[in-house]
């Protein structure tokens, strides 16, 4: 657990800096469970701000959403630098990006916080449901704390972890400029018996279940819009010219969306699991970018967001690359 | 009109009735979310359910509607789509759900009649289901509505224990249940007063509600506050609270083509999308996320009720529940009340 009055210290600093206009963390949400992310501006606002387990917003999709508006006349850019919170999975977003010269590292200030796994929303709701007031959540070193109605109750982290955090390679973020505690070791290693297992089945079963999925998709893009790696400054999906995708919502062209997406992260995505999260529709997004991920690090031996230094994937080009795909 | 009661082992019963006339739609599991499918036997209805992930609307107001079809080339020709004769009955519908008919039926029979919508609306029939157990964020008893409001529903069913008891408001609902007016029973008295009771405890276990008093001259004079840069801050920009919201209503439309072919259709829109106020130009007069999310506030809670001097939202809470971000539509209008203006 992060010492809150260090967090809120390091943020101040940055916050007072003459450079910086916002820093973006959480704060408490309006009801239960929730947590939302908070823009911070001034040192006033430093009080509101939290981390918990239950932060699991990856709060560098908002670098990434930051609006260039055209200028009034004589009005000069704000070229100020932007402030972010980030665990271990998120600040591998930021490493991407770089990586992908989507952003500068000068233009952001990085407070690093080493992660031991946040709570899958999904999960908490069904465990203590209808929680009006909002909740403290603590934790000690198998449990998470959980204070309702002034009873306390001890649930082992196991059983409310995100999927992803259980599997965890990276608590610690791998770019910062602050970090606030001190770093975790790790035993985690990467995992693909949920794609394993999926791969086994036959086409059709493969087929009928994503077909499934793909129907209850009402294309609200929140997947996108969520993601840090989606920054397209148009994505393929909203061009009308040519048009890929048709706006018609029916599973043919639903599938074609999710199955587009899943592709333009391959060697991308940073399993931060965000798109699985905010999916109305509930598909497991997840499953689909773990699959590409297992054959990007099988094929190129190639994970994504952990070396600012190195080329991304798909702008790459090794000669000693045994191209076995190619005949 | 009448009150009658119904015991909850003749439900089967009635539905098959029902569908001997009606295509029944009906609360179904659809992988681990709840949505109104329509259905062949009583067993695929779940009404262990709070309400449907998506809301009933995309029954009436479709996703994905081809207005007509066309040929292209020499022998372009255009087809009208024909309007199915079918009639349906929405089974289970909450009480908040029923009410968003009800106000965006002003938009689409206004100074011109949408067929598309109001023959699906004619034709539809709506036995709503009380709400026993409200959500975290229901606040549909600050929208004028409430758990076991009966008023836009033409059957109105409430759990009083080991029966239903059932308010048949309309000849529309009259006209559904008259061939199988055996399986029901004569209300009594205790029915009437078990039933407001149930409905008074359900309203109470509501805890979040919203104060609307005033806000359409509130909101006036707020528009350029900053309070509408703030709460975009944090807004991701996707359509999550617009095409689950019950009462939107957006939508564009586009022609999809093959060489030869060609349909016309309509799909849900979203204000929360920069392209959906893009003029041909390439003019935006909505350019700034601060701009949309402030328009979907106000769409609701002051254009609506000027237009049509009732508040576009119905309490159900969708947009609070889904929200990857927490933007959530009660904190915005009491934000919105503390601006000093």
């Amino acid at each position: 657990m992060v010492d809150l009055k260090k967090l809120r210290e390091s943020t101040e600093k940055i916050i007072n800096r003459d450079d910086v206009k916002y820093v973006i963390g959480w704060e408490k949400g309006t009801h239960g469970f929730q947590v939302t992310p908070l823009f911070i501006t001034s040192s006033d606002d430093v009080e509101r701000l939290i981390f918990n387990p239950l932060c699991v917003h990856n709060l560098t999709v908002f670098l990434m959403l930051q609006e260039k508006l055209p200028l009034r006349k004589g009005a000069e850019e704000d070229k100020r630098k932007v402030g972010v919170i980030v665990k271990g999975c998120d600040s591998r977003a930021i490493v991407q990006i770089i990586q992908e010269k989507g952003l500068n590292r000068d233009d952001v200030v990085i407070i690093g916080i080493p992660c031991t796994g946040v709570i899958d929303p999904k999960k908490i709701n069904k465990k203590f449901p209808n929680q009006t007031k909002t909740v403290d959540i603590d934790e000690d070193a198998n449990n998470f704390v959980i204070k309702i109605d002034g009873k306390t109750h001890k649930v082992p982290k196991e059983e409310l972890l995100m999927d992803k955090c259980k599997q965890c390679q990276f608590p610690n973020p791998i770019i910062y400029d602050v970090l606030v505690g001190s770093e975790i070791k790790t035993t985690g290693k990467p995992n693909y018996k949920d794609v394993e297992s999926f791969e086994k089945k036959s086409l059709k079963e493969k087929w009928e279940y994503w077909e499934k999925q793909f129907e209850k998709c009402i294309r609200c893009y929140a997947c996108r819009n969520v993601c840090p790696m989606c920054y397209c400054k148009e994505c393929m999906v909203d061009q009308l010219n040519p048009q890929w995708i048709r706006r018609s919502v029916n599973v043919s062209e639903n599938t074609a969306w999710n199955i587009m997406r899943a592709f333009h992260l391959a060697g991308r995505c940073i399993d931060c699991g965000e798109c699985e999260r905010v999916c109305p529709a509930e598909i497991p997004l997840v499953k689909l970018n773990k699959k590409l991920e297992k054959e990007v690090l099988e094929l190129f031996d190639y994970r994504a967001g952990l070396d600012v230094d190195v080329k991304p994937l798909l702008s790459m080009f090794k000669p000693d690359d045994p191209e076995e795909f190619i005949l | 009109m009448e009150t009658l009661t119904l015991e909850k082992n003749k439900l089967p019963q009635l539905i098959k009735k029902i569908q001997s006339r009606y295509t029944v739609l009906a609360p179904t599991k659809c992988d681990n979310i709840t949505l109104f499918k329509p259905i062949n036997d009583y067993k695929e209805i779940n009404l262990d359910f709070l309400n449907s992930k998506v809301s009933p609307k995309s029954i009436l107001f479709c996703q994905t509607e081809t207005l007509f079809k066309f040929k292209q080339g020499i022998s372009a020709e255009v087809k009208s789509v024909d309007f199915p004769n079918s009639k349906n009955v929405i089974f289970g519908i909450r009480p908040c759900d029923a009410k968003s008919f009800s106000i965006v039926d002003f938009v689409f029979k206004d100074d011109f009649v949408d067929p598309y919508y109001m023959n699906k609306r004619e034709n539809t029939v709506l036995i709503g289901l009380s709400c026993i157990k409200p959500g975290v964020n229901c606040f549909c008893t600050s929208m004028n509505g409430g758990p076991a409001f009966a008023e836009d529903v033409d059957i109105l069913l409430t759990d009083i224990g080991d029966k239903y008891y059932v308010e048949i408001k309309t000849s529309k609902g009259n006209e559904v249940v008259k061939t199988s007016k055996d399986l029901f029973s004569k209300a009594s008295s205790s029915d009437k007063n078990k039933k407001q009771e149930i409905s008074e405890k359900v309203e109470k276990a509501i805890t979040r509600n919203m104060n609307t008093k005033g806000i359409v001259e509130k909101l006036d004079k707020i528009f350029e506050d900053p309070i509408w840069k703030n709460i975009s801050l944090k807004c991701l920009g996707c359509g999550i609270c617009t095409y689950q919201c019950p009462t939107c209503h957006c939508f564009d439309i586009q022609d999809e083509t093959t060489l030869s072919d060609g349909a016309r259709v309509r799909v849900w829109d979203t204000c929360m999308n920069p392209e959906y106020t893009v003029h041909a130009s390439g003019h935006n007069p909505r350019p700034a996320r601060m701009n949309r999310t402030r328009n979907r506030v106000y769409h609701k809670f002051n254009y609506y009720p000027k237009n049509y001097n009732i508040i576009a939202c119905v309490g159900c809470g969708r947009c609070i529940n889904d929200c990857p971000v927490n933007i959530d539509i009660i904190d915005i209008i009491d934000q919105a009340r503390e601006v000093k203006a």
